[in-house]
């Protein structure tokens, strides 16, 4: 980074700080790009194998390219536009979608100081932009002027709305533990090892915001949202080509995200599950030490672990009726926090913090 | 640099934009809504100004518990408009005539 | 022009903007969508003046929450906007004089020196803004915060009064009554005398 900065020196220094950012943005955006092609890839082979099928195998080498061959087919359909829907909230809805997810990934530490914008409120942030998620899914709802569209949309929204409570409440507890809103002060509080982390003692926290996350990103077995035997695809049933390609992505992305931020909230992101556990020589074993030892490959393998979760889910639960998910948001779930947040409070308060 | 005053004329303008808007839609009950919001937006953005050149926290301290009144405000406002709706059929503020005597 | 100065004028032309559409759009869900916009804005505003803790809590609550309800009821509701919208032609004069009229003498006000407050300097990297606020809210003013927690609690409970309502038509499940289903109430085993094939006589 250092080494681009100085060959760019006889710009203005603004300029350099500019182009930095603009690289970086290009390193995060382009693999997680790329971890959404291949997501599809391997929702459709994982639910395949779980359902006794090989899934998709026919385009390039046992199907490797088959999300290129998708991808292709989206871009070169159509796209249509209903007749009296408002064009330009149809059109603006999915990149409403799509912006947020992308977005929140700039405090998000990848590495020891891997991060893009290391802001002293992170995790407010990630909560402001993954509510404003919510809008491009009301207006493509509404924009569509159909009514099956219009359904998903609300129905989506009152969800989204009701396990965003969960959700912050799943934060405060984590942010009680570290005593700070910064992701990388929240990682570094985790270090030491496995039994540092902060899954221990917020477990209730942690299933919380799991299945929170899972239905903040309308994933089965909460798709209501999409619910083809009801509504038929939900708030995305007029989009075709690129519009739907794009709610593709952002729902990938947003799954992506969810499993970071689980992993980097309660599984201590980049940190290794072996710190302080093993003899530090360990760790000075050429290759084996660095794949033991903290790095990228650990948030990496944990965020893996989640998304495979998530589509474990999807190949194993019914859908939830619409009043079984709010009664599970609202009667479960928030109480299940409210509980936890007064506990660790109490522990907090008498200095019983073993996470500390 | 921009000044104090450029906050404060900001807050002006918004402010004397959502009157102009109760004037104009003083029959939807919805936007009459809508303009008590940008009513309220427009007092916060001064509390806030004047905390920041002032070097005073209080003003953001004010600024959240109006968050919190003006959020309790939108969410029994609109239950009450749903009611209304339900009820009435309608929004228009001259068709809540019932306790005409 | 620096910057921060570029910024600002941005967004509070948008905002300004967005206000004035918000007024006088036909459609009230138009409507909301310019508040939301208004609200970004100031959300903008407000971190450029260093109060990033209340920046993100009105993009947070705000327009994460209140505005998707006023959208949610705006969009559920058949309003007939034709009937709505009488009457703007006719208070468009006063509205726009009476607006001005405030403009004006806020503006004139605000000439003064008294509000030429320099611009304080840049927060040092270690100043926490969610910190300092927290500071000043858990202990100087916890009686007006746990005042305001109650208030919030007395309006969830009067939102959900108001509006909720059983419906006669609807059916409802008891999951409970469901689970704490035995054997006994759901299948009655009955003895009875095996039938006799008789042929009967004709």
């Amino acid at each position: 980074m250092d080494k681009i900065a100085s060959l760019l020196g006889f710009l203005p220094e603004s300029v350099v700080a500019i182009i930095m950012i603009l690289i970086k943005i290009i390193l995060i955006i382009v693999p997680i790009m790329v971890a959404v092609a291949y997501l599809t890839f391997a929702e459709r082979k994982i639910i395949g194998y779980i359902q006794v099928r090989i899934g998709p195998n026919r385009v390039g080498p046992k199907g490797w390219l088959q999300p290129i061959a998708d991808a292709l087919k989206l871009m070169t359909k159509e796209v249509i536009l209903p007749e009296n829907a408002n064009r330009f909230l149809f059109l603006i809805a999915p990149l409403l979608v799509l912006g947020p997810a992308l977005a929140a990934w700039a405090v998000i530490p990848f590495n020891d100081g891997w991060i893009l914008s290391n802001i002293n409120a992170g995790l407010l942030y990630i909560l402001a932009l993954t509510s404003l998620g919510v809008y491009g899914v009301i207006l493509a709802g509404w924009a569509s002027n159909s009514k099956y569209a219009l359904l998903g949309g609300l129905r989506t929204a009152a969800q989204l709305v009701s396990y965003e409570i969960a959700m912050g409440f799943a934060l405060v507890g984590v942010l009680m533990a570290t005593g700070s809103l910064n992701l990388e002060e929240i990682v570094n509080v985790q270090r030491g090892g496995i039994h540092h982390w902060l899954f221990i003692p917020l477990i209730g926290l942690f299933l919380v915001y799991f299945i929170a996350g899972v239905a903040e990103t309308n994933r089965a077995p909460f798709d209501v949202a999409e619910g083809e035997s009801e509504i038929v695809a939900g708030f995305h049933v007029e989009y075709s080509g690129m519009a739907f390609a794009i709610f593709f992505l952002a729902e990938y992305a947003n799954m992506i995200l969810i499993s970071a931020l689980t992993a980097t909230l309660f599984l201590g992101g980049w940190l290794s599950p072996f710190e302080g556990l093993l003899p530090a020589s360990v760790f000075e074993i050429p290759v084996l030490g660095s794949l033991l030892g903290n790095g990228i490959h650990w948030l990496v393998f944990k965020t893996a672990f989640f998304l495979l979760l998530f589509l474990w889910f999807r190949a194993t639960f019914p859908r939830y009726r619409y009043d079984q998910i709010m009664r599970l948001g609202w009667k479960v779930l928030i109480p299940v926090t409210l509980v936890w947040i007064f506990a660790e409070g109490i522990a907090i308060a008498f200095g019983w913090t073993p996470w500390a | 640099m921009i000044s104090l005053t450029h906050y404060l004329v900001l807050g002006a303008i918004l402010f004397s934009i959502s009157i102009a808007g109760i004037f104009l839609n003083r029959k939807n009950v919805i936007v009459l809504l809508m303009c008590i919001e940008l009513m309220l937006l427009a007092v916060n953005t001064n509390f806030i100004a004047f905390s920041h050149y002032l070097h005073d926290i209080t003003g953001q301290v004010f600024v959240f518990f109006i968050l919190t009144v003006a959020a309790a405000e939108a969410a029994i406002g609109l239950a009450i408009l749903v009611v209304l709706f339900r009820n009435k059929r309608t929004i228009n503020v001259e068709a809540l005539d019932d306790l005409k005597g | 022009m620096t910057f921060q100065m570029f910024l600002f004028y941005f967004f509070a032309t948008i905002q300004v903007f967005a206000g004035l559409r918000m007024i006088s759009v036909r459609n009230p869900v138009h409507a909301a969508l310019f508040l939301v916009l208004s609200f970004v804005c100031a959300a903008s505003l407000w971190i450029l003046m260093e109060a990033e803790f209340l920046g993100l809590l009105i993009v947070l609550v705000y327009v994460g929450a209140v505005l998707v309800l006023f959208l949610f009821v705006v969009m559920m509701l058949d309003i007939n906007i034709a009937q709505i919208r009488e009457g703007f032609a006719r208070y468009l004069p006063i509205a726009a004089v009476a607006a001005l009229v405030m403009v004006v003498q806020m503006i004139w006000v605000l000439n003064d020196k008294v509000f030429k407050a320099s611009a304080p300097p840049p927060a040092l990297p270690e100043y926490n803004n969610t910190e300092a606020l927290g500071e000043v809210l858990y202990t100087q003013y916890v009686l007006q915060f746990e005042i305001a927690a109650v208030i919030l609690l007395v309006a969830i409970i009067a939102a959900i009064a108001l509006t909720l309502r059983k419906r006669p038509t609807t059916k409802y499940q008891n999951p409970g009554e469901q689970i704490k289903v035995k054997r006994n109430d759901r299948v009655r085993l009955v003895q009875m005398k095996a039938e006799k094939n008789e042929v009967e006589p004709e």
